[in-house]
Protein backbone atom coordinates (compact mmCIF):
# COMPACT_ATOMS: atom_id res chain seq x y z
CA UNK A 1 0.00 0.00 0.00
CA UNK A 2 1.37 2.97 -0.95
CA UNK A 3 2.23 5.80 1.56
CA UNK A 4 -0.07 8.81 1.70
CA UNK A 5 1.94 12.58 1.31
CA UNK A 6 0.73 13.53 4.74
CA UNK A 7 -1.16 11.52 7.33
CA UNK A 8 -2.40 13.20 10.44
CA UNK A 9 -3.50 10.54 13.60
CA UNK A 10 -5.12 11.21 16.27
CA UNK A 11 -3.84 14.37 16.88
CA UNK A 12 -5.09 16.47 19.78
CA UNK A 13 -3.96 19.47 21.20
CA UNK A 14 -4.85 21.22 24.71
CA UNK A 15 -3.89 24.86 25.07
CA UNK A 16 -2.32 25.38 28.72
CA UNK A 17 -4.98 28.06 29.66
CA UNK A 18 -7.64 25.15 29.17
CA UNK A 19 -8.81 27.02 25.98
CA UNK A 20 -10.32 24.35 23.57
CA UNK A 21 -8.23 22.82 21.06
CA UNK A 22 -8.58 19.60 18.95
CA UNK A 23 -9.44 16.35 19.15
CA UNK A 24 -8.53 13.26 18.17
CA UNK A 25 -8.27 14.30 14.42
CA UNK A 26 -6.78 11.42 11.55
CA UNK A 27 -7.05 11.75 7.98
CA UNK A 28 -5.16 11.56 5.18
CA UNK A 29 -3.70 13.78 2.17
CA UNK A 30 -2.87 12.59 -0.87
CA UNK A 31 -0.45 14.20 -3.90
CA UNK A 32 -2.65 17.21 -5.24
CA UNK A 33 -5.67 16.95 -3.37
CA UNK A 34 -7.62 19.85 -3.11
CA UNK A 35 -8.82 19.88 0.52
CA UNK A 36 -11.43 22.47 2.04
CA UNK A 37 -10.87 22.45 6.08
CA UNK A 38 -14.61 24.31 6.81
CA UNK A 39 -15.89 25.23 9.91
CA UNK A 40 -17.10 27.98 12.29
CA UNK A 41 -14.73 30.40 14.02
CA UNK A 42 -13.33 29.04 17.09
CA UNK A 43 -13.87 24.79 15.82
CA UNK A 44 -10.20 24.79 15.82
CA UNK A 45 -9.13 25.19 11.95
CA UNK A 46 -6.14 27.19 12.81
CA UNK A 47 -5.17 25.12 15.47
CA UNK A 48 -5.13 22.42 13.42
CA UNK A 49 -3.21 23.50 10.36
CA UNK A 50 -0.53 24.96 12.81
CA UNK A 51 0.27 21.78 13.74
CA UNK A 52 0.76 20.59 10.11
CA UNK A 53 3.63 23.26 9.69
CA UNK A 54 5.08 22.14 12.95
CA UNK A 55 4.09 25.55 14.86
CA UNK A 56 2.55 23.83 17.53
CA UNK A 57 3.37 20.09 19.03
CA UNK A 58 0.54 17.78 19.78
CA UNK A 59 -0.48 16.44 23.65
CA UNK A 60 -1.39 13.26 21.67
CA UNK A 61 -0.87 12.11 18.33
CA UNK A 62 1.53 12.91 15.40
CA UNK A 63 1.46 14.30 11.71
CA UNK A 64 3.59 11.97 9.01
CA UNK A 65 4.87 13.20 6.21
CA UNK A 66 6.01 10.70 3.52
CA UNK A 67 5.89 8.02 6.35
CA UNK A 68 8.16 10.18 8.86
CA UNK A 69 7.20 12.00 12.05
CA UNK A 70 7.23 15.91 11.29
CA UNK A 71 8.93 17.05 14.24
CA UNK A 72 11.70 14.75 13.35
CA UNK A 73 12.48 17.17 10.64
CA UNK A 74 11.56 20.48 11.43
CA UNK A 75 13.57 22.08 8.60
CA UNK A 76 12.13 19.71 5.78
CA UNK A 77 8.76 20.14 7.23
CA UNK A 78 8.37 23.64 6.97
CA UNK A 79 9.88 23.14 3.58
CA UNK A 80 8.22 21.28 2.43
CA UNK A 81 4.54 22.44 3.61
CA UNK A 82 4.27 25.77 3.53
CA UNK A 83 1.73 27.77 5.29
CA UNK A 84 0.26 31.09 3.89
CA UNK A 85 -1.23 33.12 6.70
CA UNK A 86 -4.51 34.62 7.57
CA UNK A 87 -3.54 38.51 7.63
CA UNK A 88 -0.44 38.68 5.36
CA UNK A 89 1.05 41.74 6.39
CA UNK A 90 2.23 39.91 9.53
CA UNK A 91 3.68 37.07 7.07
CA UNK A 92 5.76 39.74 4.85
CA UNK A 93 9.05 40.27 6.68
CA UNK A 94 11.36 41.86 3.47
CA UNK A 95 11.70 45.39 2.47
CA UNK A 96 10.44 44.83 -0.90
CA UNK A 97 8.71 42.30 -3.01
CA UNK A 98 12.16 40.67 -4.25
CA UNK A 99 13.63 40.38 -0.38
CA UNK A 100 9.89 38.68 1.03
CA UNK A 101 10.24 36.12 -1.70
CA UNK A 102 14.44 35.74 -1.02
CA UNK A 103 13.24 34.90 2.66
CA UNK A 104 12.38 31.78 2.55
CA UNK A 105 15.42 30.12 0.28
CA UNK A 106 17.93 32.61 2.57
CA UNK A 107 16.58 30.84 5.39
CA UNK A 108 17.28 27.26 4.07
CA UNK A 109 21.04 28.76 3.20
CA UNK A 110 20.66 28.37 -0.72
CA UNK A 111 23.34 29.93 -3.03
CA UNK A 112 23.12 33.49 -3.86
CA UNK A 113 22.71 32.93 -7.76
CA UNK A 114 20.47 30.12 -7.37
CA UNK A 115 17.90 32.25 -5.04
CA UNK A 116 18.04 35.42 -7.46
CA UNK A 117 16.74 33.05 -10.17
CA UNK A 118 14.02 31.36 -8.14
CA UNK A 119 12.76 34.79 -7.05
CA UNK A 120 12.81 36.07 -10.42
CA UNK A 121 11.11 32.55 -11.57
CA UNK A 122 8.59 32.97 -8.74
CA UNK A 123 7.52 36.85 -9.18
CA UNK A 124 7.22 36.36 -13.19
CA UNK A 125 5.15 32.87 -12.27
CA UNK A 126 2.51 34.95 -10.57
CA UNK A 127 2.76 38.25 -12.48
CA UNK A 128 4.79 40.36 -9.59
CA UNK A 129 7.84 41.24 -11.46
CA UNK A 130 6.90 44.99 -12.07
CA UNK A 131 6.77 44.96 -8.30
CA UNK A 132 9.68 43.75 -7.57
CA UNK A 133 11.23 47.22 -6.13
CA UNK A 134 8.44 48.07 -4.31
CA UNK A 135 8.00 48.15 -0.54
CA UNK A 136 5.27 45.80 0.41
CA UNK A 137 3.84 47.81 2.44
CA UNK A 138 2.00 49.90 -0.47
CA UNK A 139 0.94 46.72 -2.72
CA UNK A 140 -2.79 46.22 -2.57
CA UNK A 141 -4.56 43.36 -0.04
CA UNK A 142 -4.31 40.96 -3.31
CA UNK A 143 -0.93 41.85 -4.33
CA UNK A 144 0.18 41.36 -0.54
CA UNK A 145 -1.62 37.52 -0.25
CA UNK A 146 0.01 37.11 -4.04
CA UNK A 147 3.46 37.84 -2.52
CA UNK A 148 2.60 35.57 0.50
CA UNK A 149 2.17 32.87 -1.73
CA UNK A 150 4.91 33.67 -3.80
CA UNK A 151 7.35 33.52 -0.44
CA UNK A 152 6.15 30.45 0.19
CA UNK A 153 5.94 28.66 -3.87
CA UNK A 154 10.35 29.82 -3.68
CA UNK A 155 10.47 27.23 -1.12
CA UNK A 156 9.44 24.50 -3.17
CA UNK A 157 6.60 23.32 -1.10
CA UNK A 158 4.41 20.11 -1.81
CA UNK A 159 1.75 20.99 0.15
CA UNK A 160 0.46 24.95 0.81
CA UNK A 161 -1.84 25.44 3.51
CA UNK A 162 -3.90 28.27 3.30
CA UNK A 163 -5.44 29.89 6.42
CA UNK A 164 -8.95 31.86 5.45
CA UNK A 165 -7.09 33.18 2.20
CA UNK A 166 -10.14 35.21 1.32
CA UNK A 167 -10.41 37.44 3.83
CA UNK A 168 -10.66 41.06 3.46
CA UNK A 169 -10.51 40.58 -0.49
CA UNK A 170 -12.79 42.22 -3.37
CA UNK A 171 -13.95 40.15 -5.75
CA UNK A 172 -11.37 40.52 -8.36
CA UNK A 173 -8.72 40.36 -5.73
CA UNK A 174 -11.02 36.63 -4.60
CA UNK A 175 -10.82 35.45 -8.81
CA UNK A 176 -7.53 36.35 -9.38
CA UNK A 177 -6.18 34.44 -6.05
CA UNK A 178 -8.76 31.49 -6.66
CA UNK A 179 -7.60 31.18 -10.28
CA UNK A 180 -3.68 30.85 -8.98
CA UNK A 181 -4.65 28.72 -6.36
CA UNK A 182 -6.68 26.55 -8.75
CA UNK A 183 -3.50 26.95 -11.31
CA UNK A 184 -1.17 25.43 -8.41
CA UNK A 185 -3.25 22.81 -7.80
CA UNK A 186 -3.28 21.56 -11.75
CA UNK A 187 0.31 21.96 -11.79
CA UNK A 188 0.75 19.39 -8.67
CA UNK A 189 0.62 21.35 -5.53
CA UNK A 190 -1.94 19.92 -2.70
CA UNK A 191 -3.64 22.39 -1.49
CA UNK A 192 -5.25 22.42 1.88
CA UNK A 193 -7.42 25.99 2.48
CA UNK A 194 -8.96 26.51 5.89
CA UNK A 195 -12.32 28.24 5.31
CA UNK A 196 -15.59 29.24 5.98
CA UNK A 197 -16.68 29.97 2.32
CA UNK A 198 -17.00 27.01 0.96
CA UNK A 199 -19.43 28.69 -1.87
CA UNK A 200 -15.73 30.29 -3.23
CA UNK A 201 -14.48 26.79 -3.76
CA UNK A 202 -17.12 24.47 -5.22
CA UNK A 203 -15.62 24.15 -7.98
CA UNK A 204 -11.77 23.68 -7.17
CA UNK A 205 -11.89 21.69 -4.79
CA UNK A 206 -11.96 17.55 -4.33
CA UNK A 207 -12.86 16.99 -0.83
CA UNK A 208 -14.39 18.60 2.36
CA UNK A 209 -13.49 18.38 6.06
CA UNK A 210 -16.15 19.75 8.65
CA UNK A 211 -14.72 20.76 11.93
CA UNK A 212 -16.88 21.55 15.01
CA UNK A 213 -15.62 22.09 18.88
CA UNK A 214 -12.21 21.09 17.63
CA UNK A 215 -13.37 17.98 16.21
CA UNK A 216 -13.39 16.65 12.65
CA UNK A 217 -16.75 15.92 12.32
CA UNK A 218 -17.22 14.95 8.72
CA UNK A 219 -14.91 13.57 5.81
CA UNK A 220 -15.83 13.36 2.36
CA UNK A 221 -16.63 14.31 -1.35
CA UNK A 222 -18.22 17.94 -1.57
CA UNK A 223 -21.34 17.18 -3.01
CA UNK A 224 -21.77 14.24 -0.72
CA UNK A 225 -21.34 16.85 2.20
CA UNK A 226 -22.80 20.18 0.88
CA UNK A 227 -26.53 19.43 2.73
CA UNK A 228 -24.82 19.02 5.95
CA UNK A 229 -22.62 22.06 6.21
CA UNK A 230 -25.44 24.36 7.85
CA UNK A 231 -25.74 21.76 10.64
CA UNK A 232 -22.24 22.85 11.33
CA UNK A 233 -22.91 26.38 11.25
CA UNK A 234 -21.54 26.40 8.15
CA UNK A 235 -23.75 28.80 5.32
CA UNK A 236 -24.94 26.01 2.91
CA UNK A 237 -23.56 28.27 -1.01
CA UNK A 238 -27.31 30.03 -2.21
CA UNK A 239 -25.83 28.95 -5.71
CA UNK A 240 -26.49 24.99 -4.64
CA UNK A 241 -29.92 26.08 -3.30
CA UNK A 242 -30.91 27.47 -6.18
CA UNK A 243 -28.97 25.68 -9.37
CA UNK A 244 -28.31 22.13 -9.59
CA UNK A 245 -24.62 23.10 -10.79
CA UNK A 246 -22.97 26.32 -9.14
CA UNK A 247 -20.72 29.05 -11.83
CA UNK A 248 -17.37 28.98 -10.85
CA UNK A 249 -15.67 31.42 -8.87
CA UNK A 250 -13.08 31.72 -11.13
CA UNK A 251 -12.02 34.02 -13.71
CA UNK B 1 -2.80 50.32 0.77
CA UNK B 2 -0.93 51.91 3.03
CA UNK B 3 1.05 54.79 2.90
CA UNK B 4 4.58 54.68 4.13
CA UNK B 5 5.93 56.46 7.33
CA UNK B 6 9.30 58.39 6.53
CA UNK B 7 11.07 56.01 8.58
CA UNK B 8 10.06 53.34 6.84
CA UNK B 9 12.73 51.53 3.64
CA UNK B 10 11.76 52.94 0.41
CA UNK B 11 13.55 51.64 -2.23
CA UNK B 12 15.63 53.47 -4.90
CA UNK B 13 18.47 54.72 -6.57
CA UNK B 14 19.81 57.80 -4.83
CA UNK B 15 23.55 57.99 -4.01
CA UNK B 16 22.28 56.82 -0.58
CA UNK B 17 20.99 53.56 -1.53
CA UNK B 18 23.25 52.61 -3.68
CA UNK B 19 25.80 53.30 -0.86
CA UNK B 20 27.17 50.27 1.08
CA UNK B 21 25.68 49.62 4.21
CA UNK B 22 28.70 49.26 6.12
CA UNK B 23 29.62 52.77 5.08
CA UNK B 24 26.66 54.40 5.46
CA UNK B 25 26.94 52.84 9.14
CA UNK B 26 30.05 54.55 9.68
CA UNK B 27 29.25 57.33 7.89
CA UNK B 28 26.12 58.00 10.49
CA UNK B 29 28.11 57.39 13.46
CA UNK B 30 30.80 59.59 12.74
CA UNK B 31 28.60 62.49 11.31
CA UNK B 32 26.12 62.37 14.43
CA UNK B 33 29.24 62.51 16.56
CA UNK B 34 30.49 65.58 15.03
CA UNK B 35 26.63 67.22 14.89
CA UNK B 36 26.93 66.37 18.83
CA UNK B 37 29.98 69.00 19.19
CA UNK B 38 28.84 71.15 15.99
CA UNK B 39 28.96 74.86 16.26
CA UNK B 40 25.90 76.92 14.94
CA UNK B 41 27.72 77.38 11.28
CA UNK B 42 28.47 73.54 11.04
CA UNK B 43 24.91 72.94 11.95
CA UNK B 44 23.89 74.97 8.68
CA UNK B 45 26.21 72.89 6.86
CA UNK B 46 25.35 70.04 7.88
CA UNK B 47 21.48 71.05 7.36
CA UNK B 48 21.86 72.03 3.71
CA UNK B 49 23.85 68.59 3.00
CA UNK B 50 20.97 66.47 4.54
CA UNK B 51 18.34 68.76 3.02
CA UNK B 52 20.12 67.72 -0.25
CA UNK B 53 19.78 63.91 0.26
CA UNK B 54 16.09 64.32 1.56
CA UNK B 55 15.58 65.25 -1.67
CA UNK B 56 17.55 63.25 -3.71
CA UNK B 57 15.83 60.35 -1.99
CA UNK B 58 12.36 61.76 -2.87
CA UNK B 59 11.09 61.81 0.44
CA UNK B 60 7.76 63.88 0.81
CA UNK B 61 8.56 67.03 3.00
CA UNK B 62 5.11 67.62 3.99
CA UNK B 63 4.30 64.62 5.25
CA UNK B 64 7.15 64.05 6.73
CA UNK B 65 7.29 67.06 8.80
CA UNK B 66 3.35 65.92 9.77
CA UNK B 67 4.87 63.10 10.94
CA UNK B 68 7.79 64.82 13.10
CA UNK B 69 5.05 67.19 14.34
CA UNK B 70 5.51 65.95 18.20
CA UNK B 71 9.51 65.89 17.78
CA UNK B 72 8.85 69.64 16.58
CA UNK B 73 7.28 70.75 19.71
CA UNK B 74 9.26 68.53 21.70
CA UNK B 75 12.62 70.83 20.02
CA UNK B 76 10.73 74.11 20.83
CA UNK B 77 9.73 72.97 24.30
CA UNK B 78 13.80 72.60 24.80
CA UNK B 79 14.40 75.81 23.26
CA UNK B 80 12.13 77.90 25.42
CA UNK B 81 12.87 75.26 29.04
CA UNK B 82 16.56 76.72 28.10
CA UNK B 83 15.51 79.88 27.05
CA UNK B 84 13.74 80.18 30.42
CA UNK B 85 16.68 78.30 32.84
CA UNK B 86 20.14 79.99 31.15
CA UNK B 87 20.57 83.40 32.90
CA UNK B 88 21.18 86.34 30.17
CA UNK B 89 20.22 89.37 28.86
CA UNK B 90 16.50 89.63 28.83
CA UNK B 91 14.31 89.48 25.71
CA UNK B 92 11.03 88.82 27.52
CA UNK B 93 9.62 88.55 30.72
CA UNK B 94 6.03 87.96 31.93
CA UNK B 95 5.11 87.27 35.70
CA UNK B 96 8.46 86.78 36.88
CA UNK B 97 9.26 84.42 33.80
CA UNK B 98 12.17 85.59 31.89
CA UNK B 99 13.56 84.58 28.35
CA UNK B 100 17.10 84.96 27.91
CA UNK B 101 18.96 85.76 24.61
CA UNK B 102 21.75 83.42 25.68
CA UNK B 103 19.53 80.76 26.97
CA UNK B 104 16.97 80.68 23.50
CA UNK B 105 20.92 80.57 21.35
CA UNK B 106 21.55 77.59 23.49
CA UNK B 107 18.22 75.78 23.15
CA UNK B 108 18.25 76.77 19.68
CA UNK B 109 21.87 75.22 19.54
CA UNK B 110 20.77 71.64 21.32
CA UNK B 111 17.56 71.74 19.14
CA UNK B 112 19.58 72.03 15.67
CA UNK B 113 21.71 69.03 16.48
CA UNK B 114 18.70 66.89 17.92
CA UNK B 115 16.92 67.66 14.64
CA UNK B 116 20.25 66.44 12.34
CA UNK B 117 20.70 63.71 14.26
CA UNK B 118 17.45 62.88 13.62
CA UNK B 119 17.52 63.59 10.13
CA UNK B 120 20.48 61.76 9.86
CA UNK B 121 18.86 58.81 10.94
CA UNK B 122 15.84 59.24 8.80
CA UNK B 123 18.39 59.57 5.84
CA UNK B 124 19.46 55.47 7.19
CA UNK B 125 16.58 54.38 7.71
CA UNK B 126 14.89 55.20 4.33
CA UNK B 127 17.58 53.79 2.49
CA UNK B 128 19.19 50.54 4.05
CA UNK B 129 17.04 47.72 4.36
CA UNK B 130 16.62 45.80 7.32
CA UNK B 131 18.59 42.44 5.57
CA UNK B 132 21.69 44.75 4.64
CA UNK B 133 21.80 46.41 8.01
CA UNK B 134 21.74 42.73 9.61
CA UNK B 135 24.85 42.24 7.36
CA UNK B 136 26.19 45.16 7.81
CA UNK B 137 26.08 45.29 11.76
CA UNK B 138 27.46 41.53 11.34
CA UNK B 139 30.31 42.21 9.83
CA UNK B 140 31.39 44.99 12.42
CA UNK B 141 30.70 42.56 15.43
CA UNK B 142 32.29 40.05 14.13
CA UNK B 143 36.43 40.69 15.35
CA UNK B 144 34.48 41.35 18.76
CA UNK B 145 35.32 38.13 21.00
CA UNK B 146 32.71 36.40 22.81
CA UNK B 147 29.48 38.43 20.88
CA UNK B 148 26.96 36.23 19.16
CA UNK B 149 27.29 38.95 16.35
CA UNK B 150 24.86 36.85 14.41
CA UNK B 151 22.23 36.73 16.83
CA UNK B 152 22.68 40.69 18.04
CA UNK B 153 22.61 41.63 14.01
CA UNK B 154 19.33 39.32 14.04
CA UNK B 155 17.97 41.81 17.39
CA UNK B 156 19.21 45.07 15.37
CA UNK B 157 17.32 44.37 12.42
CA UNK B 158 14.27 43.23 13.92
CA UNK B 159 14.20 45.89 16.41
CA UNK B 160 14.41 48.70 13.55
CA UNK B 161 12.61 46.79 11.26
CA UNK B 162 9.56 46.91 14.31
CA UNK B 163 9.49 50.13 14.61
CA UNK B 164 7.91 51.33 11.57
CA UNK B 165 4.83 49.14 12.14
CA UNK B 166 4.93 50.29 15.57
CA UNK B 167 4.53 53.72 14.84
CA UNK B 168 1.93 52.82 11.81
CA UNK B 169 -0.33 50.91 14.57
CA UNK B 170 0.12 53.86 17.03
CA UNK B 171 -1.69 56.00 13.69
CA UNK B 172 -4.15 53.29 13.69
CA UNK B 173 -5.12 53.08 17.01
CA UNK B 174 -5.46 57.42 17.13
CA UNK B 175 -7.39 57.50 14.18
CA UNK B 176 -10.02 54.64 15.70
CA UNK B 177 -9.99 56.33 19.25
CA UNK B 178 -10.38 59.85 17.06
CA UNK B 179 -13.36 57.93 15.12
CA UNK B 180 -15.03 57.44 18.43
CA UNK B 181 -14.38 61.44 19.85
CA UNK B 182 -11.93 60.06 21.56
CA UNK B 183 -10.32 63.53 20.76
CA UNK B 184 -12.74 65.18 23.52
CA UNK B 185 -11.31 63.86 25.92
CA UNK B 186 -9.50 66.85 28.24
CA UNK B 187 -7.63 64.30 30.81
CA UNK B 188 -3.90 63.98 29.39
CA UNK B 189 -3.61 60.52 31.69
CA UNK B 190 -6.44 59.17 29.99
CA UNK B 191 -5.27 60.21 26.39
CA UNK B 192 -2.53 58.50 27.20
CA UNK B 193 -3.81 55.11 28.27
CA UNK B 194 -6.28 54.76 25.86
CA UNK B 195 -3.58 55.06 23.17
CA UNK B 196 -1.16 53.02 24.95
CA UNK B 197 -2.82 49.83 26.31
CA UNK B 198 -4.42 49.35 22.87
CA UNK B 199 -1.32 50.23 21.21
CA UNK B 200 1.14 47.40 23.79
CA UNK B 201 -1.37 44.99 23.08
CA UNK B 202 -1.63 45.09 19.28
CA UNK B 203 1.90 45.20 19.21
CA UNK B 204 2.83 42.14 21.22
CA UNK B 205 0.12 40.54 18.94
CA UNK B 206 2.24 41.07 15.48
CA UNK B 207 5.49 40.26 17.51
CA UNK B 208 3.74 37.04 18.31
CA UNK B 209 2.16 36.64 14.55
CA UNK B 210 5.87 37.83 12.80
CA UNK B 211 7.26 35.18 14.76
CA UNK B 212 5.20 31.91 13.66
CA UNK B 213 5.22 33.72 9.96
CA UNK B 214 9.22 33.85 10.00
CA UNK B 215 9.36 30.31 12.08
CA UNK B 216 7.26 28.63 9.39
CA UNK B 217 9.69 29.67 7.07
CA UNK B 218 12.41 27.98 8.55
CA UNK B 219 13.76 31.37 9.82
CA UNK B 220 17.47 31.01 11.50
CA UNK B 221 20.96 32.34 12.61
CA UNK B 222 22.64 30.07 10.20
CA UNK B 223 21.03 31.46 6.58
CA UNK B 224 22.12 33.11 2.94
CA UNK B 225 22.92 36.82 3.88
CA UNK B 226 22.57 39.76 1.48
CA UNK B 227 25.69 40.45 -0.17
CA UNK B 228 27.97 43.79 -0.01
CA UNK B 229 27.63 45.96 -3.28
CA UNK B 230 29.71 48.73 -3.18
CA UNK B 231 28.61 51.13 -5.39
CA UNK B 232 32.72 52.85 -5.84
CA UNK B 233 31.21 55.77 -4.08
CA UNK B 234 32.50 55.15 -0.53
CA UNK B 235 35.83 56.46 -0.87
CA UNK B 236 34.42 59.76 -1.23
CA UNK B 237 31.91 59.50 0.92
CA UNK B 238 34.01 58.93 4.02
CA UNK B 239 36.09 61.63 3.19
CA UNK B 240 33.70 64.10 2.65
CA UNK B 241 32.17 63.02 6.10
CA UNK B 242 36.08 63.19 7.73
CA UNK B 243 35.49 66.70 5.73
CA UNK B 244 32.97 67.72 7.55
CA UNK B 245 33.81 66.57 11.21
CA UNK B 246 37.13 68.58 10.67
CA UNK B 247 35.23 71.66 9.05
CA UNK B 248 33.41 71.41 12.32
CA UNK B 249 36.05 71.14 14.55
CA UNK B 250 37.73 73.99 13.60
CA UNK B 251 34.59 76.23 13.46
CA UNK B 252 34.70 75.29 16.54
CA UNK B 253 37.46 76.86 17.27
CA UNK B 254 37.11 80.04 15.77
CA UNK B 255 34.22 80.70 17.72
Amino acid sequence: MAIPLLEIKHLTHSYPDGNSGIFDISFSVSKQDFIILAGQNGSGKTTLIRHLNGLLRPSKGEIRLHGKNILKDLTLTRKTIGMVFQDADTQIVGDTVFDEVAFGPENLNLERSLINRKVTQILDQLDLIGLKDRNPATLSGGEKRKLAIAGILAMDPEIIIFDEPFANLDYPGTQSLLTLIFDLNKRGQTIIMATHDVETLLNCASRLLIMADGQLVEDGSIAGLLGKLESHGIKEPCTCKITASPPPWRS
Amino acid sequence: MAILNPFMFRPGSSSLHCLDTRCKFFLVCMMSLAILNASFPACFICLVILFFFLKQIRLPMGHTVKHLRYFILLLVFIILARGMAIPGESLFAFHGVTISAQGLYQGALVALRFFLVMVTGLLFSATTRSASLKNAAQWYLKPIPFVPEKRVAVMISLALGFLPLILQQAEETRNAIHSRCGNLEKNPVKRFTRLTLPLLKKTFLSADHLILAMEARCYGEDRTDPEFEPSGREAIFIIAGLGFWLCSLFLESCI
